[in-house]
């Protein structure tokens, strides 16, 4: 009663006092506060010498060839020893290689990572009597004292009798499908402070061993790579760690990466596994230090867990574990996003980010520049390149790739059938490559992009723009774009707007006043990815447009600004870290960043809609089949106040999408907390419910007991500032729950 | 009504709220607004307050002339608004919505403000 008010008070007063009430919700919601940054503006980016305590920086983190404290290695494992590539066996038949009908045994699916089901029962005209099965509490949220740093992301898998999910912290569990109910949980004991960016585990790993016959422990198991940096493998059946892979069940994948603290380096991505091979990739923290960990990729043996490869950008020669005082190159860009692997032709493709302090690319090796915001064709054999596509060049914008890339089969202008990959980006450019060669299928256009205000750090003179798929964004900003509640604030904001460098997309990062990101570092495309139908052809994408606003700031601004790396020993848990201020520790400058927004009242600077979904026909000439804003005010509004306005303005999101052969497309991801159904060919919503938290997460379909199933981790997102829960939520029509 | 010299009514209390409003507003917008026009921005909000500073004075001198400057200033709001977005609800709502909420309570004030004149009138006659 007195809640229902509160929304009843909160929009009347949204409704009488301003124009307008629907926002992106960047707003609190819950515990944490919202993203702090604070811009320094024109001609502030520096501060004067008498305030600070050196001309050089005074908050560093230790010598990059420090050796690694003990506990860095978070259950301290022995290291692990290596296998050649020869001794490994071919590997077995995998579930995700052919799905049975109502499973979803990989995290995008099946080993194409296409988010489409086969099932039937949910239709257009069914869908609307959905009601909740069953919720399942994973027993990972905030606890009193610690900062919201909660987006569980999680997207549970499918396979014959067990859903199989992880919490935000790493524990693994099986579920009854049908009822919810745990059937094993492995508690991993992750602890807070190995927490990055975010808790997040986005998913495991189903693999069926060559070597371990059917009916013995760990002949099916699940593989999990860990925020503290583990790999870990558990039987299917019972949860029990697998004796033979690693040390009981675990590898150490801190070794060789030298200094590190907890929290600097995390997995959040289920690892795929490719003829055999647990390929591995992790987040290092943004915007710490030029020589941050390493960004190295590694292959592991499924079967015994031990190293395989390894392939470090800065000896790329060397694909051995290091051995002694070494460790694999300093600073080299990242590979956080859920990688794809492609079993016929021996390859993984790796989504990666920048090379360390990414807001400056004057430090960058030519070797690091050539590979980084690209697709990474590794050949798992070997661990060397293939092939490497490069989406942004030179990229200051955070614009590291955050979607896992979809496989299908493509008739190219020239009329062939090739083996395709769809590569969406945070510009919202979605490059359709040849999958054996990179080469672009549909035609890319180098564009000239704008020239460099920074000294020492000039820009690449051109940028690829993939003409031959709609363009995932919205035209350039004008300042009469900017919007608010009452003329006031949209004044505001158009002085934010002609305060700062812009000359549209690539406008360069600038230090004597602040420049705007447009997309922004929310994409365009992120790690929701894109679901695709590979019976109507049609690509399902939700995407973003939230512009950033930035600044770069002198070495003795950061200084006063207390901006140091995470692995500096004055750092505070819990204090900043990626996508706010960043003090890029070893190069010439720190950087501040936050969303374009009017900091008082929460709202985007710009007119709305702040995130779209468009439907691709992929088979008929890459036309938009339709295309409108996701998500309601409902829950958004100024200051954060829910509105419970229906109207779809279009809000900035995170998860992706599920299409299925009964024509739909299931989504929440939008920060109006919903989860929909859309009708696949006409875009229309046709259902939607209130979920607990945020969804941001992507959503997953199966059949258990007769019965269609669609289940979405509710976990909500700090930075999205969506109410956290630790609530999966599993939909069924009411003759699948009487049972 | 009973109308004691000297002392205000509610709606003459309203109204010179009103007038205190529209000032604040404008000084805003002026001060604002001249940032903006001097970098490059709308020249809108600069001319808009200026004449809402004015409709503000005289509402708080309980002149009828501020209400009508303030309509103005609503007149040339909307104008300025179609020209610049065109029949865009959206973007209309920023530019033109809370002014014209204000507009429907200054035309309110109408009615205060011409029975403040003609006791003014009538304080000068005697």
């Amino acid at each position: 009663m007195r809640r229902s008010h509160l929304l009843a008070t909160a929009a009347g007063l949204a409704l009488a006092c301003s124009p307008l009430a629907a926002h992106a919700q960047f707003a609190p919601a819950g515990s944490g506060g919202p993203p702090s940054a604070t811009i320094p503006g024109p001609g502030n980016a520096d501060e004067p010498k008498e305030n600070t305590p050196a001309d050089s920086s005074y908050f560093a983190g230790p010598s990059p060839y420090a050796p690694q404290a003990p506990g860095v290695n978070a259950a301290n494992l022995p290291d692990i020893g290596s296998i050649d590539i020869s001794e490994i066996p071919s590997m077995a038949p995998q579930q995700s290689a052919n799905p049975a009908h109502g499973d979803w045994p990989a995290y995008g699916r099946d080993d194409n990572q296409t988010r489409y089901s086969p099932l039937t029962e949910l239709t257009p005209e069914t869908v609307n009597n959905l009601k909740v099965a069953f919720t399942y509490h994973t027993g990972s949220y905030p606890r009193p004292g610690q900062t919201n740093k909660w987006a569980a992301e999680t997207t549970p898998i499918k396979v014959g009798d067990g859903l199989y999910m992880c919490s935000a912290q790493n524990d693994i569990m099986k579920l009854d499908p049908v009822t919810g109910k745990e059937i094993w949980r492995r508690n991993l004991n992750v602890k807070y402070e190995s927490i990055p960016y975010t808790a997040a585990c986005k998913g495991v790993t189903y693999f069926t061993s060559a070597v371990v016959p059917e009916g013995q422990p760990c002949h099916n198991r699940i593989i999990e790579g860990t925020l503290d940096m583990r790999l870990v493998a558990v039987d299917a059946a019972t949860g029990e760690f697998c004796p033979a892979f690693g040390h009981n069940g675990q590898v150490n994948l801190m070794q060789g990466m030298g200094e590190s603290v907890p929290g600097f380096v995390a997995i959040t991505a289920p690892p795929p596994v490719v003829n055999g091979i647990v390929v591995v990739n992790h987040e290092v923290l943004d915007g710490q230090r030029r020589w941050a960990p390493s960004g190295v990729i590694r292959g592991y043996d499924a079967e015994s867990g031990k190293f395989v490869w390894a392939w470090d950008v800065g000896n790329p020669d060397d694909h051995s574990q290091p051995t002694g005082n070494r460790h694999y190159s300093r600073g080299t860009p990242n590979s956080w996003a859920a990688m794809t692997g492609d079993n016929a032709l021996g390859l993984v493709y790796v989504p990666t980010g920048n090379a360390g302090g990414d807001y400056y690319s004057g430090l960058r090796s030519p070797a690091e520049n050539a590979i980084s915001t690209s697709i990474v064709a590794l050949d798992v054999k070997t661990g060397s390149p293939r092939w490497v596509y490069q989406t942004t060049r030179k990229d200051v914008w955070d614009y590291d790739m955050g979607s896992q890339v979809t496989m299908m089969d493509l008739r190219g202008p020239d009329g062939m059938l090739a083996p395709a990959l769809i590569v969406p980006t945070k510009r919202g450019q979605t490059f359709v490559l040849d999958r054996r060669t990179g080469k672009p299928i549909l035609p890319v256009e180098e564009r000239p992009a704008p020239a460099g205000h920074v000294p020492g750090d000039s820009r690449a003179p051109t940028q690829p723009w993939s003409v031959g798929m709609p363009a995932l964004r919205m035209p350039e900003l004008r300042e009469k774009d900017m919007w608010g509640m009452s003329p006031i604030d949209q004044l505001y904001c158009r002085i934010k707007f002609r305060s700062a460098h812009y000359d549209g997309e690539f406008t360069a990062p600038s230090l004597d006043k602040p420049w705007i990101m447009y997309p922004g570092n929310n994409g365009g495309s992120d790690w929701g990815s894109m679901s695709y139908d590979p019976n109507t052809g049609i690509l399902i994408a939700n995407w973003n447009a939230s512009p950033m606003y930035a600044q770069l700031i002198t070495r003795r601004k950061a200084d006063a600004l207390k901006l140091m790396p995470i692995d500096d020993p004055h750092y505070k848990p819990g204090a900043g870290a990626a996508e706010g201020n960043g003090p890029m520790e070893g190069t010439p400058y720190a950087i501040a960043i936050a969303p374009f927004w009017d900091p008082f009242t929460k709202m985007l600077c710009h007119r709305p809609p702040y995130g779209m979904i468009t439907a691709i026909d992929m088979k008929h000439g890459q036309k938009v089949l339709w295309q409108h804003p996701l998500g309601t005010a409902r829950a958004n509004g100024p200051w954060g106040l829910p509105t419970g306005l229906s109207w779809e303005i279009g809000t900035p999101n995170n998860g992706g999408s599920v299409v299925t052969a009964g024509g739909l497309v299931f989504i929440a991801a939008a920060t109006d907390n919903q989860i929909r159904a859309i009708d696949e060919h006409t875009g229309k919503v046709v259902w939607s419910a209130v979920l607990p938290g945020g969804g941001q997460a992507n959503p997953m379909t199966y059949e258990a007991n007769g019965h269609q199933y669609v289940a979405i981790m509710a976990g909500g997102h700090h930075f999205m500032m969506t109410p956290v829960t630790d609530q999966l939520v599993v939909y069924a029509l009411p003759d699948a729950i009487k049972h | 009504m009973a109308v004691r010299n000297g002392t205000k009514t509610l709606t003459e209390w309203l109204t010179l709220l009103l007038g205190v409003v529209i000032l604040l507003v404008g000084l805003i917008f002026v001060i604002m607004g001249a940032d903006l026009a001097m970098l490059g921005g709308s020249v809108y909000y600069v001319i808009c307050g200026i004449v809402l500073v004015a409709s503000g004075v005289f509402m708080v001198m309980g002149r009828t002339l501020g209400a009508f400057l303030y309509l103005g200033a609503l007149a040339y709001t909307w104008v300025w608004s179609l020209w610049e977005v065109g029949v865009s609800p959206i973007d209309l709502l920023p530019r033109a919505f809370g002014p014209t909420i204000l507009g429907i309570l200054v035309v309110l004030t109408i009615p205060v403000l011409r029975r403040l004149k003609s006791r003014r009138t009538l304080r000068g006659a005697v």
